[in-house]
């Protein structure tokens, strides 16, 4: 009967999840209790910050990148899932923002006395005076880019796929906040690596 | 007025804010790196509203004086241009070279440029 068949695959479904759940608890409170996270965040107090920041800017790099997949099928006049593309640019969006506050929130240790900038400007003053000054801007480009695409993408949507000059002018928005973001997170990286937070 | 959607005036605003945002962020960071008074300034701007302010330094005025030629200049070309048509070649190009003057100006070795 098709109605048992489908209360079935239902209840499989709940299952899943529930044993998947219950799993994930489980691993969770053994990370908690048992892992040396001062290890991996890092010796200063500064170490969480530093972390949340980077994971957003992980994430970030996810979103973004799906963003230039779909601007290159916008590009190219390919068929987009429109409900897709809302969902996705707005997320960007959102992550972008929450990434710009959070590197703020990480930038006051760094310019702190004896932090990574007076290290920097005393043993290698160009990396901070050109390779962060440049990072710190071109973060900030990200937003207003990542706002602009999700906004036109959202108030036109299906009307962008018909319509030339609208999927053109949102694939080179979405390419350009993937292009800043890729400066700022490269240069962030690399910074990063040299002298931590 | 309402929003014309067939005349994509309203994404030119989107789009010409963004860059109009950018902009002031690198004319307001070669400001402060030519005067010190105007540095000082754009510093008081940001200590006025964002918390840490103290910590980021002026970093905190450019940020407050992009986010609000952003928003004010998308408000105001949105009421001027939502159900208007536009010509995308011209509109675009502006776009593209205001956004390559901004990264120019922002890049350091450029900046101290205008130091000299």
């Amino acid at each position: 009967m098709p109605s048992s068949g489908f209360i079935e695959r239902r209840s499989n479904k709940i299952l899943i999840l529930g044993v998947l759940l219950v799993l994930s608890q489980i691993a969770a409170i053994m990370l908690l209790t048992s892992a040396p996270a001062e290890a991996l965040l890092g010796e200063t107090i500064y170490g969480l910050r530093s972390a949340f920041h980077g994971l957003l800017a992980g994430v970030l790099m996810v979103t973004m990148t799906i963003g230039l997949f779909q601007a290159f099928r916008l590009w190219t006049g390919e068929s987009v899932s429109i409900g897709d593309l809302e969902t996705g640019s707005v997320l960007n969006a959102a992550i972008c923002f929450v990434t710009i506050v959070l590197g703020n929130w990480l930038y006051i240790p760094y310019r702190a006395k004896g932090g990574p900038r007076t290290y920097f400007l005393e043993n290698s003053p160009e990396v901070h005076k050109i390779f962060f000054e440049f990072k710190e801007f071109t973060a900030l480009f990200t937003l207003p880019l990542a706002v602009a695409a999700a906004f036109i993408i959202c108030l036109y949507g299906n009307r962008i796929q018909s319509n030339r000059i609208l999927r053109e002018t949102t694939a080179l928005l979405l390419l350009l906040a993937f292009f800043y973001f890729l400066v700022a997170f490269g240069l962030g990286a690399a910074v990063t690596k040299l002298k931590p937070v | 007025m309402k929003t014309n959607l067939e005349k994509k005036g309203a994404a030119q605003a989107a789009f010409l804010s963004s860059m109009i945002g950018i902009l002031t962020l690198s004319a307001v960071n070669l400001g402060t790196e030519i005067s010190e008074a105007f540095k000082e300034t754009v510093f008081n701007i940001g200590k006025l509203w964002m918390p840490g302010a103290e910590g980021i330094g002026p970093y905190s005025g450019k940020e407050t004086l992009s986010l609000l030629a952003w928003l004010i200049s998308w408000f105001i070309l949105h009421r001027m241009l939502r159900s208007k048509e536009w010509n995308q070649p011209a509109v675009l190009m502006v776009f593209l070279l205001g956004i390559g003057v901004a990264t120019t100006l922002l890049w350091p070795p450029v900046t101290h440029l205008f130091l000299r």
